[in-house]
């Protein structure tokens, strides 16, 4: 499907591109000036929609008609100056973000009136614009200073915006675990543009880069490489650098959150994406390998720790490990493929991954509301303090469960086809000459698989213990409906998914045409689909999403009808549960949210090693008589406990070493800033 | 003809100040030091405008004139009221007793001519000779700030210091842009009140002006 | 001929829905004659639907509307499933609708509605059953990846159709190592999906020992036939599959009249056959303690991988 680019000129875009940076400026400047709470409200949300709404329709215009965009002011930055290009892999990003970045506006309109009086929501909303102002621009930016500029200040802007509540147990210490990887994480992005300008020119631009790379020594490409997935995976939250995803997403605002799963987290993807494929043009094979490797590694531990998770929001952010891993499963498989030479099966894996980057931001996001809405309701985000919920909350759990079944990837929705393109690509491992990288493809499969059936039981849990049967806690009894604008946002990110899922065969030529072009990728806009078909390369597999859902709905319309014209006993009486012979049932007696994961916990026993504490307070009279148990178990995850309390030991007993400098003495402090400088001197005058 | 008569001045110019700035490591009252810097500023003042007048840069008839509003005037008289606020405080017992401060000061100095060398035989104007005096200043500042132990003191080692680094931009290019030179000025001023602050809490909290005292605030 | 592929596939579905409580009920009987008892007849279930449908639903009072939409759910996912699957002739008209996977996370599909069913009524029974049912699920499902991948490599596709037509078209493929490990880690996981002993016991009414009795327990009437028929029907897929896949001779590869009926008999024969040997496992083993499934499958996973391997090698 595309528009002719006379339809669409370049003035267009620059007027859409404007509408954008407007829209999100009202909005911050609105939320920052206005008066009334809701003033401050309404304008945040209404800039952050136009803003993002023509985001949105910037990147589909690029997508359709091929038309680009070119801003170069070179006063704003030293040396090559603030510089934007609109090619299609930045427009396919800005169509994620605009995706996200409606819903999560018109949401965070009623979801933050209960912040009202309690935090600012002037910084709430200037920062939410703040944010996806950064974010539209950052996936535009054609040199290094821009990005780097973007990059930080968007670190920024979310920084704010995770710290807002807080008064809250946890929420500052998440912030400053999340500020010192991002920074980690940049210190590494520096660098690699330091090595990616080729050190002797001074030209920062990413068409300077690209030209440059073909000349770069292969240990220079490597360095580059091994920065780049570092630095973009310490953002996307890959293993073991996503130990402050976890952490950061719960204590956030809920749309907050939806949007940093959804959005920023791709950015880490957006980075890698466009160093290695766009900027280095592809490498050799094990690159493509160590990807893999790691983006299985992820997805597993991912789902692992999410299993384990009672916390709703958490559990979320756990999925949210997962889902990076699974985009760069697809990723790390086209850039072995792409290594062999094999174009048409690499594509398939690069579009799998971006396929599933634009279905993990809308079932997430969704998810992410939906948790909110409970949160919103019950002022919990602990499971087992739920229940029943499906009765006071309809649409909240009918969202909810949309979202659950999107990213288990069940079909016709849209978590299905992206992992199926996924799973071809890795099938195609076959084809790859070198036995030893082909045989990493079977297992890679087979670990998928794995974590793709651990997340539908995590989803079982999740939302059965939160919103099905009864009520275990008095806020779960009186939990009322979200308001208008938080239904709305998650309603249009439901339409988001099962649209995906119904139109797989319009999403896939559209990602094919972003890939075409970048690192010698081929055009296969009309390779992967077959009027309504998805189909893998030389014939190998073909399904259609979209029929099966038209099939699944007309027997479900089907079904009921055949029953009533067999004149099938219709009646439907509603009683007491069944209970064995006992008298009335009690939310004690319910399945909880640790027992519900038991079973798993056992069989993962000697990666999670929980710990476990029993004690056991007996009747004095006699000891078959038991006064209380009290049972408490806990987990501590495996890259905390292996990497990074050691780490901070560490720097903790050096810290306390270098304490030995710090004297108290004044005098002693400035003759430290004498020697210093005098050596200097004499080092510069006679070395 | 002129040339030469601006080089000796300017030499026996940057002697002079540099001399007034040893008086800090000699003498050991405070009374002597706020002496010693009004005379060294009025010292630099000259300097100034006999640079403006055989350089041909009236900026620096400007800059003369605010260096002797701020450094003769008015830092002057803050000082006298520091010094009034706490008589009779003398520097007894420096961390390094006088006659060694003056062999090492004059170490520094000749530590200076061998840094400034390569810098002097670069340089073309007139005013090259003092270049080395200027840096020694710099270091007899600082030297200053770290073997005293009174707050007062160092303050004025500051602003020795201070000193030093104008008549290096004075002597090395002629002086700096107006407006930077301005900038300076404002910086030094707010420095000097800032310290004087802390000097007051000092004395609040430990009946003394003893920088040395600070180390109590450690645990 | 497009118009008799479609006809023929409704047939496919109406055949399947007739032979599934009849292929359950064979295997009920073949156990229980191995056990000295004379049994149900083996038409039983037929009688059973029937009564189930004319009986009225008693819902729990804590159950939502997921409860009441749960059963339809599972029989459209289930019945969607043999309209892929090739029964009796291959390739079939809707072939290119959905391939091994598409049919994998179909059945996912209605396993995920039946435990969020089980946990709805919140009993103690369902969330158990919910819970294992998941487990066992989950962890069933990279032996049937690789398995897949396995059939894959030999025949050059993921659809069915074109599986079965590839190995009718060389044989020999059929007793190579990698199929024949493949098939007996499927038939592992057959048992394990279908709830067979040792993984589940399908008669059993004992919490300790239930799984997908358990999640089942609250339902009644048309639901409860709904979901007994579409468990039945699963157990008729995962044969076909076993099967067709791996013993591929008897169906028909055009609309001829003749080999049509030809493949209707040998379907039935297969069934009967694969139902006989699953009625001797389920007499011969004890049902294994829960946290001794995984190992099971495990064991069956490591089958698949071999599979795969030497599918690879051989390649």
């Amino acid at each position: 499907m595309t528009i002719p680019s006379n339809l669409i000129s370049s003035q267009t875009m620059t007027w859409l591109l404007v509408v954008m940076i407007a829209g999100y400026g009202i909005g911050a400047v609105g939320a920052l000036t206005l008066g009334r709470s809701l003033f401050v409200r309404a304008a945040a949300t209404s800039g952050a929609i136009i803003g993002a709404g023509a985001a949105f329709i910037l990147g589909s215009a690029n997508l359709l008609s091929g038309q680009t965009l070119t801003i170069q002011i070179s006063d704003i930055l030293p040396i090559t100056g603030f510089a934007l290009r609109l090619d299609g892999l930045g427009a396919f990003f800005l169509v994620v973000i605009g995706l996200l970045g409606v819903p999560v506006a018109l949401y965070s309109f009623g979801y933050s009136a209960a912040y009202e009086g309690r935090y600012s929501l002037r910084l709430i909303g200037a920062m939410l614009n703040g944010l996806l102002l950064t974010l539209s621009l950052q996936v535009m930016a054609d040199n290094a200073l821009t990005f780097l500029l973007l990059w930080e200040t968007m670190s920024l802007s979310a920084y704010w915006m995770v710290v807002t509540e807080h008064d809250q147990p946890g929420t500052l210490q998440a912030g400053g675990w999340y500020i010192a990887m991002t920074h980690i994480g940049f210190a590494a992005l520096v660098a690699m543009f330091l090595l990616l300008s080729g050190g002797d020119a001074m030209s920062t631009s990413f068409a300077a880069m690209r030209a440059n790379a073909l000349t770069l020594a292969p240990l220079a490409r490597d360095a580059v490489f091994l920065l780049a997935l570092f630095g973009f995976g310490s953002k996307a939250g890959v293993v073991p650098l996503h130990v402050w995803l976890p952490m950061a997403h719960p204590v956030a605002p809920s749309h907050v959150s939806a949007l940093m799963s959804g959005v920023v987290i791709k950015m880490g993807i957006y980075g890698l994406l466009r160093v290695t494929l766009d900027l280095l043009g592809g490498g050799p094979a094990w690159w493509g390998a160590l990807v893999l490797a790691v983006g299985t590694v992820t997805a597993l531990l991912g789902v692992l720790y999410a299993l384990m998770e009672h916390d709703l929001k958490r559990l979320l952010a756990f999925h949210s490990v997962e889902n990076i891993g699974i985009i760069l499963i697809g990723i790390g498989a086209g850039l072995i493929f792409r290594s062999y030479g094999l174009m048409a099966l690499a594509t398939l894996g690069f579009i799998g991954g971006l396929y599933h980057t634009i279905n993990h931001a809308s079932f997430k996001g969704l998810l992410f509301l939906g948790a909110g809405s409970v949160l919103h309701a019950t002022g919990t985000r602990n499971m087992e303090e739920m229940g029943g919920l499906i009765k006071r909350m309809p649409w909240t759990a009918l969202f909810f469960l949309i979202g659950a079944a999107a990213i288990s990837a069940l079909p016709p929705l849209n978590g299905f086809v992206s992992e199926w393109l996924v799973f071809q690509a890795l099938l195609g491992g076959f084809n790859i000459p070198v036995p030893e990288v082909a045989v990493a493809f079977p297992l890679a499969v087979g670990m998928l698989a794995l974590t793709s059936g651990l997340a539908a039981a995590c989803f079982v849990k999740a939302f059965g213990i939160s919103f099905l049967a009864i009520p275990r806690s008095h806020e779960a009894e009186h939990a009322h409906e979200a308001p208008l604008s938080m239904r709305i946002g998650m309603a249009i990110l439901a339409l988001a998914c099962i649209a995906l899922g119904l139109a797989p065969f319009s999403v896939v030529p559209l990602l094919g045409g972003v890939l075409a072009g970048l690192g010698g990728l081929p055009d296969t806009r009309s390779v992967f689909t077959l009027n309504l078909l998805v189909q893998a390369p030389a014939g190998f597999a073909q399904v259609s999403p979209t029929w099966i859902g038209l099939g699944l709905l007309i027997l479900l319309a089907l079904i009921p009808l055949v029953m009533r014209l067999m004149h099938v006993n219709r009646k439907r009486r509603v009683s007491d549960t069944w209970g064995c012979g006992r008298i009335g049932q009690t939310p004690r007696m319910e399945y909880t949210a640790t027992s519900f994961a038991e079973p798993l916990r056992r069989v993962f026993a000697e990666l999670y090693r929980p710990t476990k504490e029993l004690s056991i307070d007996f009747h004095p009279e006699s000891k078959y008589f038991v006064k209380s148990i009290k049972y408490s178990s806990r987990i501590t995850p495996l890259f905390d406990r292996v990497l990074y309390d050691p780490l901070l030991r560490l720097i903790q007993r050096i810290s306390r070493q270098v304490r030995r400098i710090q004297t108290g003495s004044l005098h002693l402090y400035l003759m430290y800033v004498a020697v210093i400088l005098i050596l200097l001197l004499i080092a510069a005058r006679w070395f | 003809m002129n040339d030469a008569l601006f080089s000796q001045l300017s030499t026996l110019g940057s002697s002079v100040i540099l001399l007034y700035g040893f008086t800090l490591l000699w003498r050991k009252s405070l009374h002597a030091y706020t002496v010693a810097f009004q005379w060294q500023s009025i010292a630099l003042t000259f300097l100034f405008l006999i640079i403006g007048y055989f350089g041909h840069d009236v900026e620096l008839y400007y800059v003369a004139g605010f260096l002797f509003v701020l450094k003769v005037l008015i830092l002057p008289r803050y000082l006298g009221k520091l010094e009034q606020r706490f008589p009779g405080e003398r520097e007894s017992r420096p961390y390094v007793n006088v006659a060694t401060s003056l062999v090492v000061a004059g170490l520094l100095v000749l530590l200076a001519y061998a840094i400034t060398r390569p810098l002097v035989l670069v340089s073309d104007l007139p005013t090259r000779g003092g270049l080395p005096l200027a840096v020694g200043l710099i270091f007899v500042g600082l030297f200053v700030i770290i073997t005293r132990k009174k707050a007062l003191t160092q303050i004025v080692g500051f602003l020795v210091m201070e000193n030093g680094i104008a008549l290096l931009a004075a002597l090395g290019t002629y002086g700096i842009p107006l407006i930077i030179e301005l900038g300076v000025f404002l910086d030094v001023l707010m420095g000097f009140l800032v310290m004087q602050v802390f000097v007051y809490h000092i004395h609040d909290t430990f009946e003394s002006i003893d920088v040395d005292q600070l180390n109590e605030l450690r645990h | 001929m497009i118009v008799t592929g479609y006809v023929l596939e409704i047939a496919q579905v109406a055949l399947a829905l007739l032979l599934a409580p009849g292929l359950a009920g064979f295997v009920r009987w073949l156990k229980a004659r191995f056990q000295n008892r004379r049994g149900a007849p083996p038409w039983q279930p037929y009688f059973e639907l029937r009564k189930l449908f004319g009986k009225e639903v008693v819902m729990s009072n804590n159950a939502s509307w997921l409860f009441r939409v749960a059963p339809y759910i599972i029989f459209a996912s289930t019945v969607t499933v043999t309209l892929l699957v090739p029964m009796i002739v291959a390739p079939l008209a809707l072939d290119g609708m959905g391939d091994l996977l598409m049919v994998v996370y179909l059945l996912l599909l209605g396993t995920f509605f039946l435990a969020l069913a089980g946990l709805d009524p919140g009993t103690a029974f369902g969330g158990m059953g919910a819970s294992r049912e998941m487990t066992v699920a989950a962890i069933a499902e990279p032996t049937i990846a690789l398995a897949i991948f396995s059939l894959a490599l030999s025949a050059g596709s993921t659809n069915l159709g074109r599986i079965v037509t590839q190995e009718l078209a060389n044989p020999a493929v059929t007793v190579s190592p990698g199929h024949l490990l493949a098939l007996a880690a499927l038939f592992i996981v057959t048992l394990a999906e279908t709830g067979r002993l040792p993984v589940d016991n399908p008669a059993t009414h004992l919490e300790l020992t239930m799984i997908h009795e358990a999640m089942i327990l609250e339902y009644s009437g048309r639901y409860l036939a709904l979901i007994e028929w579409a468990s039945w029907l699963k157990l008729t897929i995962f044969f076909t599959l076993l099967a067709n896949l791996f013993v591929p001779w008897g169906i028909a590869t055009t609309f001829d009249p003749a080999a049509l009926t030809l493949a209707v008999l040998a379907l039935i024969v297969k069934l009967a056959v694969l139902g006989g040997i699953v009625a001797v496992v389920e007499t011969r083993v004890a049902k294994l303690r829960l946290f001794r499934v995984p190992e099971l499958l495990g064991a069956s996973f490591v089958l698949a991988l071999l599979a795969v391997t030497s599918s690879f090698l051989l390649k």
